[in-house]
């Protein structure tokens, strides 16, 4: 079971965090966070892109452990497949929230 | 003893009842995915048909062939067959059929719940079916969007056929899922590790996990919908609290990833038969594996897809656009991988091949016009014309349809152990491909040009007619090579020459059974070392036939398999299998009792049903284990393994950590909608909150967690030869006092048809309940299990599973407490 979680976790991680972010935007879109201001840009702005940059940490560490002599598999397929399925977390959470840094947070669609 | 001797002796043992009387106490993978294939390509039929009568009225401007309403069921049906009777128990049949013939084993892990679920499908088809001929119908799409389906706007029982109904035919779904998963896992061949399992068997592990995270989403929109129809709940209603567009989203978080549930398993047939039909092998199975993987769970980022005309912020919208985006490079992996195949191979245009161009030719327009409407100022332009319904059906009949006809014709000769010997399936695809391409390439064009899907009629200053009127015509032209392929098949199933075995040269294990294959599979169960165990040894079937494998003798009129290590595959335990039983069409029945007692609102009839469900699960689960230690058993070359029940992790805990998995699923749905309409909906806050109760709160939390605690020592004394049942009844009674909190809980509640707030915490509440109800009934039925003498130190197993349930019910007590309350407490 551990090799089937070796795969699985670095893209379920992407799909919680992608689902906390858009439930987090929705919560701040609701509560007028954006009209908090802060240095620099608004209290929305910083929570959205310091959970972004966390997402983003999360898989950068993903991939490191998934490839370190600890955590992972004895079998080269799992590995290889693990490793790939990383990456695939970190691209994914890259280009899915990208948005939370060049758009307006609750401009109505 | 003789092959000849051997194969009596496990047809004696594993055979069904012959006639018809054998179909409704068959348990046999084999003979229960022929019967899910044959009904779902019924249904198929009747699909197909509405889709006829649908082109037919529009095939002209201003045609009065049908009225509106008439019309309004038409397409309704059409889809909800398309999808739920056709397309889903397709791949359920295919998988049933073939799963444990690749993977080198005698049958699905729970024979039983194949039973079931086939019943439970053939009944709730049945159910809508009933409604068409009746002409009561639902009416209100596929994806049945309310307000239009509630009570004020639908008043009549049209939608209560399609959310009952359908909801009967999904615990089908979730049965074959989870069949599946422990089935992929577990029950290989000995040697077969992950890397080496067949590249349809990895397809179908991927899709089973969707289902089962996919569906209870829709469940639970189907439940609230239905208690909101039936009672007068708010869930849907803007101004009690409620929000039409938390239906959108529990719909579309199923419905998306349903795109993909269907896709998949198409994907493994391609995967399977395109390296047959070049000579060669699958050009990156490792790539293909992360894809499928990275694709089921992209899926899952694009429900919003479907929603970007309903006023979603920019921001929202964009993290679905770019998701659906992202969503091709995984199908395109898989695109140039196939691709890949052919090149290196040398491609044989066989019948089967000519589907798998096919599907190329028409999927990846499909996927190109999908990257279309993933763009979101495209898709305002193009929402709800019959653009979009174009792109679904170059998506779903090139992604499905096309991949399984090739599956069809590849798996034939398998299946029938004849040969075609008539050409009319090379005229059938012809037709097929112009006629489908001539109807939707129309519809594409009439999209574009302001065609609304699901109108009835338009007028003829539209300019519409003639581009309609090709659609219309074309479509018959592909209906007319549909049904070619149906009699292509009857001939060939009833009248063709016997063939040889393999006729294509393929290297996987379902070759390696006799042609048609014998209802045990195997005489003997295969030791595998390649990817493909023919090309390496082509001796294997007759040795398999000899009992060289693994439990190659019969024994005591038992039905026997193996389970392996989910990675190595190494040998872990036996199973025996229940024999043919009447139990899973009886419990069938009566799970569709219950829902028709909700559907004609024949209330009094519910818990009589309920009781009658939870009688025949006790029967069910009476029936397994033993009364004596069973020991470590011969299970051939000179492997000795205990029995499943003899181990803590018995396939009952594999199958229950699966479904806790839906069930977590359906449970975090219900939280996610709570929490939409707090943030979300108009008309909040409630004029009403419930009042916090910190002793509701500390015997709630307290006695659930308590029961999962007793749980444990009851397991600790069982493993040091002492009686558990002091322990098993002090959880019972932890247990009882949960359910009974939250009934507390409940009665506490502001009126629940007032505002959702109420009608949702009702809902938690009722989840809870039952489901503490339920780990009560599990906890009863294993004090009367160990009285009887059922468990000991080494028949364990039913005792962790009970932990699970047990677990569960204080994971969810605690969440629901801390929803409930936290209102409360925060005002």
């Amino acid at each position: 079971m551990r090799d089937v979680l070796r795969i699985l976790l670095p893209p379920l991680v992407w799909l919680a965090s992608f689902s906390a972010i858009y439930g987090l935007h929705g919560v701040g879109c609701v509560l007028l966070w954006p009209e908090v201001a802060m240095p620099v840009m608004s209290l929305f702005r910083w929570l959205l892109l310091l959970a972004w940059l966390a997402a983003v940490l999360v898989q950068v560490g993903l991939l490191l452990a998934l490839r370190s002599e600890r955590f992972r598999s004895d079998s080269p397929f799992i590995r290889w497949t693990s490793t790939a399925m990383s990456w695939v977390g970190l691209i994914a959470t890259l280009w899915t929230l990208y948005p939370v840094a060049v758009l307006a947070p609750c401009a109505a669609g | 003893m003789t092959a000849l001797r051997r194969h009596r002796k496990l047809s004696a043992i594993w055979a069904s009842e012959p006639g018809w009387k054998g179909w409704t106490s068959s348990v046999n993978h084999t003979d229960l995915g022929r019967m899910f294939l044959v009904t779902a390509f019924f249904f198929f039929l009747v699909g197909g048909l509405l889709a006829m009568l649908i082109r037919a009225q529009l095939a002209t401007p201003d045609s009065a062939f049908v009225d509106a309403g008439a019309f309004s069921q038409f397409f309704t049906m059409h889809g909800t067959i398309m999808m739920f009777l056709f397309a889903i128990p397709t791949f359920e049949g295919l998988a049933i059929y073939l799963l444990p013939k690749m993977l080198g084993t005698r049958d699905l892990a729970f024979p039983r719940l194949t039973a079931y679920g086939y019943w439970c499908y053939a009944f709730g088809g049945l159910m809508l079916l009933v409604a068409l001929v009746f002409g009561i119908a639902p009416n209100g799409g596929w994806f049945m969007y309310p307000p239009l389906t509630g009570p004020l706007y639908s008043p009549g029982i049209n939608t209560d056929f399609w959310l009952i109904g359908i909801t009967f035919v999904e615990i089908s779904a979730i049965c074959a899922a989870v069949e599946f998963t422990v089935s992929i896992l577990k029950y290989r061949a000995p040697g077969m590790s992950l890397d080496k399992m067949p590249i349809f068997a990895w397809y179908a592990l991927v899709t089973s996990l969707m289902i089962l995270t996919g569906f209870p989403p829709l469940i639970l929109g189907s439940i609230l919908l239905e208690v909101e129809r039936a009672f007068g709940l708010p869930f849907f209603q803007a101004d009690l609290g409620g929000d039409s567009l938390l239906w959108q989203h529990l719909f579309w978080l199923f419905g998306h990833p349903e795109v993909y549930i269907i896709f998949l398993p198409a994907a493994g047939v391609i995967s399977t038969v395109i390296p047959v039909m070049a000579r060669t092998t699958l050009l990156g199975y490792g790539w293909i594996v992360a894809s499928a993987v990275a694709l089921a769970f992209l899926s899952f980022g694009l429900w919003v897809h479907h929603m970007f005309t309903t006023g979603i912020p920019q921001m929202g919208l964009a993290f679905f656009s770019a998701a659906s985006t992202l969503v091709a490079v995984p199908t395109g992996v898989q695109i140039f991988a196939w691709i890949g195949t052919l090149w290196k191979g040398r491609p044989e245009l066989h019948l089967p091949m000519l589907h798998i161009l096919g599907f190329f030719v028409t999927f990846v327009i499909g996927g190109l016009t999908g990257v279309m409407v993933a763009v979101v100022p495209f898709d305002w332009q193009a929402h709800d014309t019959a653009f979009i319904t174009a792109h679904l059906h170059y998506v779903l009949f090139g992604g499905f349809v096309f991949p399984i006809l090739a599956g069809i014709y590849y798996w034939l000769p398998l299946v029938t152990g004849r040969r075609r010997f008539f050409r009319l399936g090379e005229m059938a695809f012809a037709l097929i491909f112009l006629g489908f391409h001539g109807t939707f390439l129309a519809m594409h064009w009439v999209g574009l040009l302001g065609q609304r899907r699901r109108i009835e009629t338009y007028d003829a200053e539209t300019g519409w007619g003639a581009i309609n009127f090709v659609s219309s015509l074309s479509s018959f032209v592909m209906a007319i090579g549909l049904a070619m392929v149906l009699i292509d098949v009857a001939i060939h199933a009833l009248i063709a020459v016997r063939g040889r075995r393999n006729p294509w040269g393929a290297g996987s294990l379902e070759w390696a059974s006799m042609s048609p294959p014998p209802a045990y599979n195997f005489a003997s169960l295969p030791e595998v070392t390649s990817r493909e165990p023919l090309h390496g040894d082509p001796g294997l079937p007759n040795r398999l036939a000899r009992g060289e494998g693994y439990l190659g003798t019969p024994r005591d009129g038992r039905r026997e398999t193996m389970t392996v290590d989910i990675a190595s595959g190494r040998p872990e335990g036996i199973v025996i299998y229940p024999g043919n039983t009447r139990l899973p069409i009886m419990m069938a029945a009566v799970t569709g009792l219950f829902f028709l007692s909700i559907l004609l609102k024949l209330f009094w009839l519910t818990p009589f049903a309920l009781a009658g469900i939870a009688a025949l699960a006790l029967v069910w689960v009476w029936q397994l284990g033993d009364r004596a230690d069973q020991r470590l058993q011969d299970a051939g070359r000179g492997a000795v393994l205990p029995l499943a029940g003899e181990t803590d992790r018995a396939p009952g805990w594999w199958g229950s950590v699966f479904l806790l998995v839906a069930n977590a699923t359906f449970f975090g749905s219900l939280l996610f909608g709570y929490a939409f309409l707090w943030t979300v909906a108009p008309g909040w806050p409630p004029p009403e909150w419930l009042p916090p109760s910190m002793a509701e709160l500390g015997i709630g939390a307290g006695s659930a967690i308590g029961a999962a605690l007793a749980m444990r020592l009851a397991i600790l004394r069982n493993r040091r030869s002492e009686t558990p049942v002091p322990f098993l009844a002090l959880a019972l009674a932890a247990t009882l006092a949960t359910a009974l909190t939250f009934g507390m809980l409940i009665l506490r509640l502001p009126p629940p048809d007032g505002h959702a707030y109420a009608a949702t915490l009702l809902i938690l509440g009722a989840y809870v309940m039952l489901h503490a109800l339920l780990a009560g009934l599990m906890q009863a039925f294993l004090i009367v299990r160990a009285r009887r003498g059922f468990i000991s130190p080494r028949r364990r197993a039913e005792l962790p599973i009970v932990l699970l349930w047990s677990d569960y019910v204080a994971a969810v007590a605690a969440l629901s407490l801390l929803a409930a309350h936290l209102p409360g407490f925060l005002v």
